[in-house]
């Protein structure tokens, strides 16, 4: 059965990786639920918020808001929250809650923005969807909502779009992809402030290095005629070495879009006789993956029938094909799938 | 003072019951996240929520079903080899959680999972979340369902957020979940239950040598049940012992399917209390507990704490194993100092405030579901020790203990361990 997992946990959800775009960004952030969404972001999908303090909020719905959908007096507590505070905007994340009864997150986004002088975003989660695409719509709010003035571009800066730590598996990778880059990096959402969000339109080129930050990159073009290019910043180099060191012939890579095709790469460059394979559980984009996973099935399938000697991958994704695979395998972590952090494995070491 | 919203004890008792300032009441505001309220916003993150609790019953397995965000967190728990093959989970995607067509496959799932087993599962616990809360499921008839497909008993543990403070919260509903398995049997006279928690009580607590004291021979927990066989035998309980108002519920329903009566205690750290509490219980049962050495050792470990530590300036949290303002009023009657506590007051805790209010009335009070907790700061503040991991979240570096720990403390035994945890940290 396609949708059961008897293997792995679900995947981070679109709630979470939209929370993961704004983290960072001392915007107030609420999320409408019940409660238990904001927890299971707050205490597994969101490490930064055991380190930082941040203005995160549930809306605590109950029973009987969700019957008789009162929104004004949602919209009254948020407007209450936001006044208990300096925020540089305020955002909304949908859950499964609002998605069953149908809430009209543009008609609340009005009611807020009539009492409050600030940003406001909406981003219309389900619960249902997978990180990437919550994350790719709170690049796009944020965008649409802040970076609204054409600046003149400064030739030395660069935005880098995608860095989560939902993607990167690090709460510190901002500093990795500064290190990589020359001139003035600005890694949205990922150790840079609010203020560069507004001077989006500053910048000469964006950097996309994962598929989340591939809309809002087009929509920047658009908006404001910056180019934008796909690059892998965030590899880590354990896993690069692993993956050089373990020499197999025939091999799959396992994370998302960008990644599995930098990780290729690098490969190849070592090795141009290697038969590479790359696959996704999350969004294929179209030209780069080999392969789309809907279920721990296809997973299982691709691994039974693709004659594989090495799999780089999650070692969380060993648990579906333990019966089948008997190749190497070099953990390739990615925290939308497993939950673990580089930093960890630094810890471990 | 504060930029935190608080209230002294003697304001907040002058107001009344009726008059809880809304600062105080978490429907009346956003629920602020932070790591203090983690256990309120998760209950599961760290300890037993629902899907945790539901796999109590021995030898079962769980199909949590909803969106992939309601189990997300349960990846943390597959790592404890406990439960790691022991959850499953059917996805619903959009089309379901408006039109409900997941329910059709729910009975295909729970006998794939049966099947794929080396040894069939005692239960299956099915899980739903907040959408089959709205979408009106009639849970009960999708479990015979299920049974009649994969052949075992099918539970249903209702995680409905949503109803966290109606009248049935999602912790009472489990635990009647899983006691929900037990048949009539027999009943034991020298056979006695301990229900309301998920882990077992401390081995050196005084209840199971005062339950042995009456000829009680049987002490069963479910956290002790080791196999389906041995948590089938809690039917032929003489009685239930209720240590957590949650398992109330549970309780009854076992009192009216099993005819086992159930009496209910409370978690008190005031020894004057809890040996009324131990007399009383005695009394319902027909016989005298003799606590008297538990009593003694208990005061004069009060005796010797206060005498060092009167002057310190405590706060008390409520991410612990007790009620934040039973104990703070406890720790005001050995003689002790509480500056602050941070709680959630409400109907069944306002009558510890009169009391705390007359002690101490200058005690604050803060919620820490308020918005304005994000503007607490401890250096405003002249707590000098804490009690509760929420309270360690607002005080890093003051002495203090998180009080929350899975193996559970209970009467005189639990006085002693608290003091001689808090001894630890203050000398």
């Amino acid at each position: 059965m396609k949708s059961l997992l008897k293997y792995l946990s679900p995947f981070a959800p679109d709630m979470a990786g939209a929370v993961s775009v704004l983290f960072e960004l001392e915007g107030l952030i609420a999320i409408c639920d019940a409660g238990g969404c904001t927890g299971n972001i707050c205490g597994f999908d969101e490490p930064r918020w055991f380190t930082r303090k941040s203005a995160l909020f549930s809306a605590g719905l109950r029973d009987m808001d969700a019957i008789m959908g009162r929104d004004r007096q949602l919209a009254d507590k948020l407007i209450a929250a936001a006044n208990n505070g300096k925020f540089n905007f305020m955002a909304m994340i949908g859950s499964p809650v609002p998605a069953v009864i149908g809430t009209d997150f543009a008609a609340l986004k009005r009611m807020c923005s009539q009492r409050l002088d600030m940003d406001i975003l909406a981003v219309e989660c389900s619960g249902t969807l997978y990180y990437e695409s919550g994350a790719s719509a709170a690049y796009c709010e944020l965008f649409r909502q802040a970076a609204k003035e054409k600046l003149p571009v400064k030739a030395d800066t660069i935005g880098v779009l995608g860095a989560t730590v939902l993607d990167c598996s690090s709460i510190n990778v901002g500093k990795l992809i500064a290190d990589k880059l020359e001139g003035d990096v600005q890694i949205y959402g990922m150790s840079s402030d609010f203020q560069a969000i507004r001077r989006a339109s500053e910048v000469a080129k964006n950097i996309v290095i994962a598929p989340s930050g591939m809309k809002c990159a087009k929509y920047l073009e658009r908006k404001f005629g910056t180019p934008w290019e796909i690059a892998d910043l965030s590899l880590p180099e354990t896993t690069v070495q692993a993956a050089l060191a373990a020499g197999g012939r025939k091999c799959l890579i396992v994370h998302q879009a960008f990644a599995a095709a930098g990780l290729k790469k690098q490969l190849l460059a070592s090795d141009d006789k290697m038969d590479i394979f790359c696959g996704s559980f999350f969004n294929k984009c179209s030209n780069i993956s080999d392969f789309k996973f809907e279920s721990e099935s296809d997973f299982y399938d691709c691994i039974e029938q693709g004659n594989f000697d090495l799999v780089i991958a999650d070692s969380a994704l060993q648990r579906v094909v333990q019966k089948i695979y008997r190749g190497k395998w070099v953990d390739f972590m990615h925290f939308a799938v497993s939950g673990r952090l580089q930093e960890e494995l630094y810890q471990a070491v | 003072m504060n930029n935190a919203y608080s209230i002294s004890a003697s304001e907040l008792y002058q107001l009344g019951r009726e008059n809880i300032p809304a600062e105080l009441q978490s429907s009346k505001n956003l629920i602020y996240s932070s790591p203090a309220t983690l256990a309120f916003n998760s209950p599961g993150a760290q300890g037993f929520g629902v899907k945790r609790a539901g796999l109590a019953v021995p030898e079962s397995v769980m199909l949590l079903v909803s969106p992939g965000c309601c189990g997300r967190n349960t990846a943390a728990l597959g790592r404890d080899r406990k439960y790691a093959d022991r959850f499953y989970y059917l996805l619903q995607d959009d089309n379901d959680i408006i039109t409900g067509r997941h329910l059709n496959r729910i009975p295909e799932a729970v006998k794939e999972i049966c099947d794929s087993r080396e040894q069939r599962p005692s239960a299956v616990m099915l899980c739903i979340t907040c959408v089959d809360a709205l979408l009106g499921t009639d849970m009960e008839r999708v479990c015979r369902r299920c049974s009649e497909a994969a052949q075992v008993p099918v539970v249903p543990c209702y995680m409905y957020a949503l109803t966290r403070e109606g009248r049935l919260p999602p912790m009472a509903s489990v635990r009647r979940s899983v006691y929900s398995l037990l048949e009539k049997m027999p009943r034991k006279s020298n056979a006695v239950n301990i229900m309301g928690y998920f882990s077992p009580l401390c081995d050196d607590c005084e209840l199971y040598s005062l339950l042995q004291q009456t000829g009680v021979k049987h002490i069963r927990e479910i956290s002790r049940m080791e196999s389906f066989a041995e948590y089938k035998l809690m039917a032929e309980a003489n009685f239930n012992l209720v240590l957590d108002s949650e398992a109330r519920y549970a309780a009854q329903d076992l009192s009216d399917r099993l005819g086992i009566p159930y009496i209910e205690l409370a978690n008190l750290h005031n020894i004057d209390k809890i040996r009324n509490q131990y007399a009383a219980l005695g009394r319902a049962i027909g016989c005298n507990f003799d606590d008297e050495k538990f009593y003694n050792a208990a005061a004069e470990q009060i005796r010797s704490f206060t005498e060092r530590f009167k002057q310190v300036n405590f706060a008390v949290g409520e991410w612990l194993n007790a009620d934040s303002f039973e104990l703070a009023l406890a720790l005001l009657e050995m003689g002790l100092k509480v500056v602050e506590i941070y709680g959630t007051i409400g109907e069944r805790n306002f009558v510890y405030l009169k009391k705390i209010a007359a002690l101490s009335p200058d005690t604050r009070i803060y919620s820490n579901l308020s918005p304005s907790m994000l503007n607490y700061s401890a250096e405003k503040s002249n707590v000098q020790a804490v009690i509760g991991q929420d309270a360690m979240y607002y005080h890093p570096a003051k002495a203090g203990i998180k009080w929350n720990g899975e193996r559970r403390q209970f009467g005189y035994q639990a006085v002693n361990d608290l003091l001689t945890q808090l001894t630890e940290v203050l000398k």
